[in-house]
């Protein structure tokens, strides 16, 4: 499901149906660079190498804007420092499509980020031949560090409170479009209020959500819809006009980028290249690992995880069932498609994946695969002194840590559990 | 023939710095440009045309997502 290749085929079709004859734009709604592993003030090579990829395949495949969340703030600084600014614009122009109007920069060497973008576009419906201006303005959140505390300092970089910042922003922007579109990294509550709070907007869309109904909600003049993460549903926001170009009514729907979607070629060899690049950076990090000093078994018997070995020497009958399932592949099913680096995938297909389970392949092999401590938890303590008290497990809860709506949209727990389910033992 | 050579070393010199002010910079963008026009997929094909829905008269449409965090394709 999604992928950028299925994204700009879509987005083509979508345009060639209707003969170009209605304009559409793609934007993100914020969370575009991975911050993973982010360190005393520097990303991995690896991960530097995902993010210019990202840079360039929303560049190249005409992406109107994106909003920068909390999340794409370590990567953020590097772009737009001020020494050099010009040649990376030039090397990559979507760079200036980078916005946010509640980000600044903290080091005066480094430039903040335009608050919004105007794109505009001359209609063919509506009242056609007509100039229209779309505003597009971003906000995200601080960083939440706690269910109830944000922090506003990142990386460099300042987040200042996003409702002043749009009451600041947006009766200037509105004066110079005729449509305020607010891109808004932020829970439902908080880009409910934006909504709410500011006339001048006309629509919303809502990032760092679990789940979507599909149905545009209404606030005062505004309409509230959210993005699906990592985009594996496209959502698609219409706006009809009168023949006067007043907004007459919105609705949305989410399309699912599964196999009825077909790549786009060129974007697939964006995807190819980008992947084979961030590949070959990764394996020359194990090699580093590999070649380094420090013994990674010593990691491993430090773990408080014992892997499935050990478990199928008490419970041999449920190890037997637990070979069979899917669970017991699932870093084949990466492999299948080169992802078995990809630190995003693998936390879903180990065992307690930086929790002192698995780290890599090449180190900690016992801990591939979704085994039973991936459910149960860590079992060292048990293996060393069994007894009651250990494995409970809630389901379906600890199914959904994985199988969420985004990372497994076809999960349905009637279905799955009778796949994997075993006796008590 | 002095003149002839000079009007030559002008006309190369000025050659050169617009192809430094407009070279790299231009052609990538019309070459990104080019790529996402020439691709023209099925639109008879029927899953796709039933992901496309009807075209209902809406004037201009936002498509939209989130969270990519670093990355253009998906999980396997």
């Amino acid at each position: 499901m999604g992928g950028l290749a299925r994204r700009a085929a879509y987005i083509r079709a979508f345009q060639l149906r209707s003969h170009d004859e209605a304009p559409a734009l793609f934007v993100d709604a914020g969370n575009l660079f991975s911050d993973d592993r982010y360190a005393a003030g520097e990303l991995p090579a690896e991960i530097t190498v995902k993010n210019r990829w990202v840079l360039k395949g929303y560049g190249d495949f005409n992406h109107d804007a994106a909003n920068l969340s909390y999340l794409d703030l370590p990567y953020l600084a590097s772009l737009l420092k001020k020494d050099g600014y010009d040649k990376r614009v030039a090397e990559f122009p979507f760079i200036k499509k980078l916005i946010s109007a509640n980000i600044k920069p903290m080091d005066p060497s480094v430039q903040a980020p335009p608050p919004y973008v105007i794109v505009e576009t001359t209609l063919k419906r509506g009242q056609p031949g007509k100039k229209y201006k779309i505003g597009i303005i971003g906000l995200t959140q601080g960083k939440p560090v706690s269910p109830t505390v944000d922090e506003y300092d990142v990386a460099g970089f300042h987040i200042d409170d996003p409702f002043i910042a749009a009451k600041r922003i947006l009766p200037d922007l509105k004066k110079q479009v005729d449509f305020v579109l607010a891109l808004a990294y932020m829970p439902q509550d908080k880009a409910q209020l934006l909504a709410t709070q500011n006339s001048e907007i006309d629509a919303v869309i809502g990032a760092r959500q679990i789940s979507n109904t599909g149905e545009v909600q209404h606030f005062n003049r505004a309409t509230l819809t959210y993005a699906y993460s990592q985009t594996k549903y496209l959502g698609e926001l219409r706006i009809y006009l009168s023949n006067d170009a007043k907004i007459e009514n919105q609705t949305n729907r989410y399309v699912a980028l599964d196999d009825s979607v077909p790549d786009d070629p060129a974007a697939a060899e964006v995807v190819a290249s980008a992947h084979t690049e961030f590949t070959n950076e990764q394996s020359k990090t194990a090699q580093q690992v590999q070649a380094s000093a420090t013994p990674m078994t010593l990691l491993s018997t430090a773990s408080p995880y014992a892997g499935v070995d050990e478990c199928a020497k008490c419970h041999q009958q449920e190890y037997d069932i637990w070979k069979n399932t899917g669970h017991a592949h699932a870093m084949a099913t990466l492999e299948k498609r080169n992802q078995q680096l990809d630190q995003g995938c693998v936390k879903c297909h180990v065992v307690g994946f930086e929790q002192g389970g698995f780290q890599a392949v090449y180190s900690t092999p016992q801990f591939a695969n979704v085994q039973c401590e991936s459910c149960h938890g860590p079992g060292k303590a048990h293996v060393d002194n069994p007894g009651k008290g250990y494995g409970f497990m809630s389901v379906p809860v600890g199914c959904i840590q994985c199988h969420t709506q985004n990372n497994s949209p076809d999960f349905n727990f009637a279905l799955y559990y009778p796949k994997i389910r075993h006796t008590k033992g | 023939m002095r003149r002839t050579v000079s009007l030559v070393a002008i006309a190369l010199f000025l050659l050169s710095i617009a192809l430094m002010l407009h070279g790299c910079s231009k052609s990538q963008t019309e070459v990104a440009a080019g790529i996402t026009d020439t691709f023209a997929p099925d639109l008879n094909d029927p899953k796709l045309k039933e992901r496309l829905g009807d075209d209902d008269g809406y004037s201009l449409a936002v498509l939209y997502g989130s969270d990519i965090h670093g990355s253009l394709e998906t999980c396997g």
